[in-house]
């Protein structure tokens, strides 16, 4: 038995391994969509982990045991989460009572700014004019917000109150992450047998590598994406700069729609805090497209792209098919969904093709069977 | 008596009777700090005559020998191993340092129990606790110069 090795050629995946990766990509999604209940608080658990790690790392370099210190990590974040809250709760009160007044008070700003801008148009263009275009926008939109309140929002209340608990779930899942996260690797490990225990580790740690350089990349072009929103706002003169950057942000998180949904948030709140200069509605959708210009060519690559080596076609391409397997989440989740299969697709094909490695673990399943036997 | 009450309530056990205590890389670390290593370890039995890994395969963790016996081959001398490792030796050292294929076959000679840390791991100490990993580097370094040294004095021996 001399010491013998195969040659090794750079696996890459081909169009089959390819075709393989998107169906596991959708298949993931869909059954994610059907179990979002569970996903989302583990995505959420996933990212407190990410957020609250470092600190973790620095108890554990002072000499605190691993349970010690993800209990004290765990109970300082929620030492500060709750005075957060309770500082907030005055002021969270007043604003919750009053929001239906304030949702309708934007509702009819932007709903103003709208028909002011298309009596403008009737007033250049006499075809419009002609068609009674802003009288029929404004009968439809009277007719839209007339039962909008009436149609949704109670919905939207009860799917609130049926996802309460199950968001309760995210810190649950990342005090464990946090506590017994290192145990779940090695657990892992010993599952698989030696000859493919370095590869297996290197998947893991590539998985790991991935899906966190991509939800603290999220996190962090969220932060970048508030600063730069709230500075612009600040600037044009607006209420709430901090917060309604925050909100944009945060919808940005869904990709296309997010963006769109932001855009109009704060087209709104411009509207509503200076009737009859519509100069900053326009302001605010210059500087949401500046943004947005500077996160898809500055922010983006430095923070999420680094963790998605893929071609720019394939991703918009999947965001779509992410669309239609499962929706809004299918949007959300479709990137990190991607990038964490196409690691597990270049590894396991990386092993099925080895022969090698296949060969040795035939000889230790032998050799086993052989100490067996050993005294029968 | 007094030491093993010391040892139970965590006191500070020398760090020789850790596991890891014997191995040439962890010499200067604490017991603490072995923990902290040990932590991050996989454990691994191999059986007599079974690979751990093969010559240019790309490493991606080193291996400390707990027990047993492994051998190091290569082609060119047959099944005449280039070194014998017992208890307490390490192997795959390279693999910490780049991502070059593996420059030998190791074998386990007999039934072996090994402990592996994986680069990855390593390269997360570096970054959570770079000074324990500076020290785990440094021996690494202290090592890789001696066998530098020993091959630059077999050379001209071998040349006569």
């Amino acid at each position: 038995m001399s010491p013998h090795s195969v040659p090794l050629l750079p696996y890459r995946p081909g169009p089959v391994a390819w075709l393989g990766i998107v169906a596991a990509t959708c298949l993931i999604l869909f059954l994610f969509e059907k179990i979002l209940w569970l996903v989302v608080p583990f995505v959420m658990g996933l990212l407190i982990h990410y957020v609250l790690s470092p600190l973790k790392y620095r108890l554990l370099l002072a000499g605190v045991p691993h349970k010690t210190a993800a209990a004290l990590v765990a109970l300082g974040a929620f030492l500060a989460l709750g005075g957060l809250l309770f500082l907030s709760v005055p002021r969270l009160s007043t604003e919750l009572g009053s929001w239906p007044e304030l949702t309708a008070r934007y509702l009819d700003g932007g709903i103003r700014l709208l028909t002011d801008s298309v009596r403008q148009l009737e007033k250049r263009f006499s075809f419009l004019a002609h068609a009674h275009v802003s009288r029929e926008l404004a009968l439809q939109i009277a007719d839209l917000t007339n039962s909008f309140a009436h149609k949704y929002l109670p919905a939207v209340a009860v799917t609130l109150a049926a996802w309460a608990p199950s968001l309760l779930l995210g810190p649950f899942i990342a005090f464990f992450m946090l506590r017994d996260g290192w145990r779940f690797k090695k657990f892992l490990g010993r599952s698989v047998a030696n000859a493919y225990f370095e590869r297996t580790l290197y998947l893991l740690d590539q998985v790991d590598r991935t899906a966190r350089v991509y939800f603290v990349g999220l996190l962090q072009l969220t932060v970048f994406d508030t600063l730069c929103l709230a500075l612009g706002l600040w600037v044009l003169g607006m209420s709430n700069p901090l917060l309604l950057g925050l909100l944009t942000a945060v919808l940005a998180w869904v990709p296309f729609i997010g963006s769109v949904m932001g855009c109009v948030v704060v087209v709104l709140v411009a509207a509503t805090d200076f009737p009859g200069n519509p100069g900053m509605a326009y302001g605010a959708v210059l500087l949401f497209v500046v943004v947005r210009l500077l996160d898809d060519f500055v922010f983006m690559p430095l923070t999420i792209g680094k963790s998605l080596k893929m071609h720019p076609l394939l991703t918009v391409l999947m965001i779509f098919v992410g669309g239609a397997v499962a929706g809004v989440p299918g949007l959300m989740l479709v990137l990190p969904v991607l990038g964490v299969v196409m690691v597990l697709g270049e590894s396991i094909g990386m092993i099925v093709t080895d022969a090698r490695l296949r060969a040795r673990h035939a000889h230790a399943r032998t050799l086993r069977e052989a100490a067996a036997r050993r005294g029968l | 008596m007094a030491s093993i009450l010391k040892l139970s309530f965590g006191g500070k056990a020398p760090a020789a009777h850790h596991r890891l205590g014997k191995t040439f890389l962890f010499s200067g670390l604490t017991r603490r700090q072995l923990k902290i290593v040990d932590a991050l370890l996989h454990d691994r039995h191999y059986l007599a005559g079974e690979v751990v890994f093969d010559l240019g395969e790309e490493g991606q963790a080193l291996y400390i020998l707990l027990s047993g016996r492994m051998a190091v081959l290569h082609p060119a001398q047959g099944e005449l191993p280039l070194a014998e490792l017992g208890s307490g030796d390490f192997f795959g050292e390279m693999a910490l340092l780049d991502e070059l294929p593996r420059s030998a076959q190791v074998r386990a000679l007999e039934d072996s129990h090994v402990a592996v840390l994986f680069r990855g791991d390593f390269e997360k100490l570096m970054e959570s606790h770079a000074e324990l990993a500076s020290r785990i580097a440094m021996q690494l370094a202290r090592y890789l110069g001696n066998r530098l040294r020993q091959m630059l004095v077999q050379r001209p021996a071998s040349g006569d």
